[in-house]
């Protein structure tokens, strides 16, 4: 049921949306440079890379998808390995991304970060369009939280979301790169066999 | 002369054509800046979460898979920046100052420009969820409709969310009444 407190606060909404400023056209211009900037400086940024053909090596042939007849059993036992790689437990406290691979030109990155006060970690990047709802962490139990991601061969930029508001890059990646506000992305480079450089 | 829709310019810039994106910055500068800047609080920290936006939308334009609904997917890019930016705000501003003020005016001296300062100054206290939400419905006067397709939420969760933002705002704005 509305009541006067109703009235003022649309009253009081209608007073701010008239004062809201437009935001200025030379705002374009200036957007626009950075975008030129950063196309000279990584025409190949938003490309991912793809993996170089080469003789499959005995290792590969292990993690590659390979069109082979297996009896159900062996399928079951390869599987079982796969998930042993994927959730076997590593003993660091910071953010280095493990992989696995998963496919022929996607690899499984697992982030790691220690948060212990935190309701929440996501991580958000260029590989899911800096969306801080789509690929939470979960928490373990020493106060760090972690995902595994499967993520496309190739250059990646991302930070952690705590608790859906704080953005922090990743304090334990080798490459960070100012994001041109002030802040810093973390930089991720999966290759076929694995990350190369995070 | 007719505008090219976003998935015809989303194509034209993956193809290696920059300059197009030109189309969809001046777009969506006009369609979200009103709502960037009551999410963040100011023009100036509007103008820079825009920016950040497309900056980052440019650099992940392949994860774009909908490329003609460009707006929604960049409207959830932009929201993310505006909250980033409105926290890096709250950091330097004394946002409390801002409601005590508002707090000890009488309903009589409430000009309308006071009284949307402290809206404003309240908005920064609702949980992201809540103030999008609001400034969505009341101040940018969308359908809930309209905003199930750009939250990707459906419309009964958004009243609530709205229903929840208004018991809020009467909670810290109760001068008013």
């Amino acid at each position: 049921m509305m009541d006067a407190f109703d009235d003022r606060l649309d009253e009081a909404a209608r007073a701010l949306a008239e004062r809201l400023p437009e935001l200025d056209a030379s705002l374009d211009d200036r957007i626009m440079a950075r975008i030129r900037e950063r196309a000279v400086d990584s025409p190949q940024l938003s490309v991912d890379s793809k993996p170089v053909n080469r003789r499959l090596s005995t290792v590969d042939w292990f993690l590659k998808p390979q069109p082979v007849r297996v009896r159900p059993v062996w399928l079951g036992l390869a599987l079982a390995a796969v998930l042993v790689l994927l959730l076997v437990p590593r003993g660091s406290r910071t953010a280095t991304p493990t992989a696995a691979v998963a496919t022929a030109d996607t690899v499984y990155v697992r982030f790691q970060v220690a948060a212990p006060a935190a309701r929440n970690v996501a991580v958000a990047g260029s590989f899911n369009g800096w969306d801080a709802a789509t690929l939470p962490l979960r928490r373990v139990a020493d106060g760090s939280w972690e995902a595994t991601i499967a993520l496309p061969v190739g250059e990646h930029r991302y930070q952690f979301v705590v608790d859906g508001q704080r953005w922090i890059p990743d304090p334990s990646a080798q490459a960070q790169v100012d994001d041109g506000f002030g802040g810093t992305n973390s930089v991720i480079v999966v290759g076929p066999k694995g990350v190369v450089r995070s | 002369m007719v505008e090219p829709s976003d998935g015809t310019v989303v194509r034209r810039v993956r193809e290696g054509d920059v300059e197009s994106f030109r189309i969809l910055v001046t777009r969506y500068r006009r369609q979200y800046g009103r709502y960037a800047a009551a999410l963040t609080g100011d023009a100036d920290s509007a103008a820079d979460a825009m920016q950040e936006a497309f900056i980052r939308a440019w650099e992940s334009l392949d994860s774009c898979r909908d490329p003609d609904r460009f707006g929604s997917w960049f409207f959830r890019i932009l929201t993310n920046q505006c909250h980033t930016a409105r926290g890096r705000r709250r950091d330097t501003d004394d946002v409390d100052a801002l409601e005590i003020a508002a707090r000890e005016r009488t309903d009589e001296s409430l000009e309308r420009a006071e009284l949307a300062q402290a809206l404003a100054a309240a908005l920064g206290r609702l949980t992201g969820e809540q103030r999008e939400a609001f400034v969505l419905k009341h101040v940018d006067g969308r359908s809930y409709e309209e905003m199930a397709v750009l939250l990707g939420t459906g419309v009964d969760a958004l009243k609530m969310r709205v229903h929840r933002a208004r018991d809020a705002l009467r909670t810290m704005m109760g001068a008013l009444r």
